[in-house]
């Protein structure tokens, strides 16, 4: 792009606005999929069609960083840096109410995430059960227990949402105690040195095995009832949310990608 | 630039706009066509040791091969399909042919398995050789090709490796298994799309995990893949899937298909 002086001219800026235009029209606001269409948590906006699967069980393969193996906390804190309030029972990790989140110690760029959970609420106790969520910084992708028909929550916070922004494209939530899996690709925002977006956050989600996330183009942060702007960070941790919901955990693994290779 | 484009108009900014777009769609050093196709010095990925995925098809899902028949195959001249089907599995029949789905797809998510002869014979490409294809050759306008090979412990060029866009994108690593144990593919296609006129507005993109190791991430394809060519699009609508016959007795098993939506494109 030329700049002269630093300053673009309004050529320059035109380009700017196509190119912004072009990037979110490539990289997979597809028809109907638009957020800027859709009134953050709008009740009207279509529930995703319900579907059966099992949750994909790999083992970690030989590049991975296990974050969580059945055995100790180790590769987790909370969120002011002290040790993690939860706690690691039958091999799971078991959310302790009243503790906060946990966050990976490490941080993470590009990567490639699985994970498993199981939501533990009695049923009938919550208007939302088994609320919880995979964050990579900012950025959540939802758990919640809304199997099958269960359409009460908006269709932009059902489980495998990118929340408050993408409905997942199938509901693939299983039934309330079962084993569940995310397989998720989180690409990194990036900024230019004066702290501009140079590329969106992208995501990719399966659960359960089933296309729900397809590298979809995100706004900015994820939060509730409103739809922040970007602000620049490099890698970010990743964080498991409590949310006054109990869930199990495990076989969490992560793949940092090459950073080159975005 | 802004100089042409004051003068060119509308068509630089379309030019502009389309260069964007692979720019957006496609990741810093992968850009396709930094590199000679086939070339050896293209730099291989390094080897991932992983489990196939081995996932039963989720409840909205055309299953296409079950272990039991070939009745949603046939050969690429709508024939019998000529592969074996093998206590639960089916097998490449060498030089009988490659076989096709009945069904065409658009934008879909497959899984199918696959396991290379054992014990290996040849070397380089001539060594458990196949592909999953959308779209056939000589048949279809386009076609793309995620390559199958037995390149274990096999040296061949990075855009031929197995997980590879064919020609174009070599996999972002190489996560084969030994011969004769089952391997997988999960793969995200999306089509690509046409104006009134032919021309491309989106590129097709494919996105694959290997053994459940992400081997091409939303990639954008220069056009249908091919040997020493890389051809330009041609328009077309949706397609069938193409199991490849590259005469090696390659296995597949559970194969499925879930189409997207395609308004959600």
């Amino acid at each position: 792009m030329s700049r002269k002086n630093g300053v673009l001219n309004h050529w320059g800026r035109a380009l700017l606005a196509i190119s912004a235009l072009s990037m979110l029209g490539a990289l997979g606001v597809r028809a109907g999929r638009n957020p800027t269409e859709h009134k953050i948590h709008d009740k009207e906006r279509p529930h995703p069609p319900a579907v059966e699967a099992r949750p994909t069980l790999t083992e970690p393969p030989s590049d991975a960083i296990v974050l969580f193996d059945g055995e100790s906390l180790s590769e987790w804190e909370s969120m002011d840096g002290s040790e993690p309030g939860w706690k690691v029972e039958d091999g799971n990790i078991v959310i302790e109410l009243g503790t906060g989140h946990i966050r990976t110690k490490r941080r993470f760029g590009d990567c490639q995430l699985h994970i498993e959970w199981a939501t533990k609420d009695p049923l009938g106790d919550k208007k939302y059960p088994g609320n919880s969520g995979v964050f990579f910084g900012p950025y959540e992708v939802q758990v919640l227990a809304n199997h099958g028909e269960d359409n009460r929550i908006y269709a932009d916070g059902m489980a495998g949402a990118i929340y408050g922004q993408y409905p997942p494209l199938a509901n693939a939530c299983r039934e309330p105690g079962a084993w569940q899996s995310f397989d998720i690709i989180y690409r990194r925002p990036r900024f230019d040195e004066g702290g501009n977006l140079e590329k969106p956050a992208t995501m990719t989600v399966f659960h359960n095995g089933v296309l729900v996330q397809d590298c979809e183009t995100l706004t900015g942060p994820t939060a509730h009832e409103r739809r922040p702007a970007y602000k620049p960070h490099g890698k970010v941790h990743i964080r498991l949310q409590e949310h006054s919901c109990v869930l199990h955990f495990r076989n969490i693994w992560a793949r940092p990608l090459e950073a080159g290779k975005r | 630039m802004l100089e042409e484009l004051r003068r060119n108009g509308s068509r630089a900014v379309l030019a502009a706009i389309a260069a964007l777009m692979i720019a957006a769609v496609g990741h810093a050093d992968r850009a396709v066509k930094k590199y000679e196709q086939h070339s050896k010095n293209r730099e291989r990925p390094s080897h991932v040791s992983a489990k196939p995925v081995t996932l039963e098809p989720p409840s909205d899902a055309i299953v296409l091969f079950d272990g039991e028949d070939l009745s949603k195959w046939t050969s690429t001249e709508g024939d019998e399909a000529p592969f074996v089907v093998k206590e639960d599995y089916m097998e490449v029949n060498p030089d009988k042919g490659d076989i096709m789905t009945k069904k065409n797809v658009g934008d879909c998510q497959l899984h199918v398995e696959w396991a290379s002869p054992k014990p290996a014979h040849g070397t380089g490409q001539d060594r458990g050789n196949s592909g999953v294809f959308f779209g056939v050759p000589g048949k279809t306008p386009s076609y793309y090709e995620v390559q199958i090979l037995n390149n274990y412990e096999n040296k061949t060029y990075a855009d031929g490796m197995a997980g590879a866009i064919y020609g174009q994108y070599p996999p972002l690593k190489n996560a084969c298994r030994p011969p004769g144990k089952w391997q997988s593919f999960d793969i995200t296609y999306r089509r690509p799309r046409f104006d009134g006129d032919g021309n491309v507005k989106k590129p097709a993109t494919l996105t694959v995990f290997h053994n459940g190791v992400l081997v091409q991430h939303n990639e954008a394809l220069t056009g249908p893949t091919a040997h020493k060519k890389r051809p330009p699009y041609k328009p077309h609508g949706k397609l069938p899937i193409m199991l490849q016959d590259h005469d090696n007795p390659v296995k597949f098993r559970n194969v499925w298909v879930r189409p997207i939506e395609e308004s959600k494109r």
